[in-house]
């Protein structure tokens, strides 16, 4: 029946062969560990999608009631300190893991031709993690929080030439209030991911194009096959040819 | 053959071990996110807790209720929901409380005002027999309509309690006469003052039905 039920999607879908597309890739057999870093930067970024969307059932971005919208998810919403946990402490891990991540990529070379699109995508993706991280923060609006985000404006404000704008833009005003919240949180709910999603996309893209990087010799069996089809090929134009 | 075939890579142990883990990890995953998404619901339907603070609000005299007609007047409960939810530490901030306001529709039963009333002073305390005779004579409705809770009205010209939204008509004593709503209007749980006020709670009922929970009003 299950059989049945998976020819039936593959001949519609496709599904079943997409599948094994996705799921099926070569890697180094050396340092394995060390590949996994990606995976799991998307595996935390995945939580930060469910558990942001949960969040987003309770809290408020509105400055009066932004704080104690929280303060009802840590002390009165059941699973409330569960959830918004695994927001905050997979948002911590989640920096962590970028940085081994790309630590990984820089010291075993895997940026070098013709894998240099993939580290500037990597680049501006970890730059939006940062700034959700940050405005994460903000959203908060405790002490903390706000106190952050009016340094983190500060900063920008120091920007040659459009410092100015920048911390208007960054503050929705000449002062931080409530135009403030409203932006950090269009932000962080909404512009930060929408921008992270596709990028997200062609990162994952652009490694299954090149596959994992990893010495010459250990790709020995797959440079083999590779090699083969390309002479199979070779021989089946020639064969057209001569037709 | 058959014990060929049997021969499964995977024992009965282990595949139960799969089965339990599976079931454990898959509520793990499941029974917290949706709880948490749940909660209001929770909070209301198994715990019977209310967004509305139970207390006493005071409306206008019984001596203020005309006759013939059924008059609108507005009360502020407070209510309590979600991001202020009655903890201590919130309170104190003072901003969170936000009133709900009702519309209440008082008439007399039949539009007749009660012959206790007439003629009366004022100043004089009601006694209890005369404030239970009046609380027997006094039509406490909700203006919600019973049926998707548009905001009813008195109808001077039609003399009866009208619907805007789906054309359901109650007559002076809130009694369902016509269009859709299933029943009367719904009934606030109220009391009479010895100098004659009326006080309402944020508690409802329905004439002939067990229901408790208009939800909308």
């Amino acid at each position: 029946m299950g059989r049945d039920l998976a020819d039936w999607m593959e001949e519609r879908t496709g599904i079943v062969s997409l599948t094994q597309k996705l799921l099926y890739e070569p890697v180094p057999k050396r340092g394995t560990w060390l590949y996994t870093l990606g995976s799991a930067t998307l595996f935390l970024i995945t939580l930060q999608f469910l558990t942001g969307i949960l969040l987003l059932f309770y809290y408020v971005p509105s400055a009066d009631d932004a704080w104690d919208s929280i303060y009802y998810v840590m002390n009165d919403a059941y699973f409330g300190q569960y959830i918004r946990g695994i927001h905050f402490w997979s948002a911590n891990a989640l920096l962590l893991v970028i940085g081994l991540h790309m630590m990984r990529t820089f010291l075993s070379g895997s940026y070098k031709a013709p894998r240099e699109m993939n580290w500037v995508v990597g680049v501006f993706l970890i730059l939006i993690v940062t700034i959700l991280a940050f405005s994460g923060y903000a959203l908060r609006w405790d002490q903390e929080g706000f106190w952050a985000w009016e340094v983190g404006a500060k900063i920008a404000s120091y920007t040659p030439f459009i410092g100015g704008w920048a911390i208007t833009t960054l503050l929705g005003g000449d002062t931080a209030g409530p135009a403030t919240l409203s932006r950090v949180f269009a932000l962080h709910v909404w512009l930060l991911p929408a921008a992270l999603a596709p990028l997200i996309g062609i990162h994952l893209y652009l490694l299954r194009k090149h596959g994992e990087y990893g010495a010459p010799f250990e790709y020995a069996e797959r440079l083999s096959e590779l090699r083969k089809q390309q002479q199979m090929r070779a021989y089946d134009e020639m064969e057209e040819d001569e037709l | 053959m058959p014990a060929e075939l049997q021969k499964d890579p995977l024992s009965r142990g282990q595949f139960l071990w799969m089965g339990a883990l599976g079931t454990f990890v898959g509520a793990a995953l499941t029974i917290p996110p949706a709880v948490f998404v749940l909660d209001p619901a929770i909070k209301d339907v198994v715990q019977g807790k209310s967004d509305v603070i139970d207390e006493w609000k005071e409306l206008d005299s019984v001596y203020d209720i005309p006759p013939g007609e059924a008059v609108t007047q507005l009360v502020e409960f407070t209510q309590k929901q979600t991001y202020d939810a009655g903890q201590p530490a919130v309170d104190r901030t003072g901003t969170n409380v936000r009133p709900l306001t009702n519309a209440v529709l008082l008439s007399w039963k039949d539009g007749k005002v009660p012959g206790v009333l007439e003629g009366r002073d004022e100043e004089k305390p009601l006694t209890q027999t005369e404030r239970h005779e009046l609380g027997r004579k006094l039509n406490v409705m909700s203006n919600a309509c019973a049926h998707m809770g548009c905001p009813t009205r008195w109808s001077e010209e039609e003399k009866e309690i009208v619907c805007p939204c789906h054309g359901g008509i109650y007559d002076i004593n809130g009694e369902h006469t016509g269009g859709p709503p299933p029943h009367g209007l719904w009934r606030y749980a109220f009391r009479i003052t010895e100098q004659g006020d009326i006080l309402v709670k944020h508690q409802f009922h329905i004439k002939g039905s067990n229901a408790t929970r208009p939800y909308v009003v």
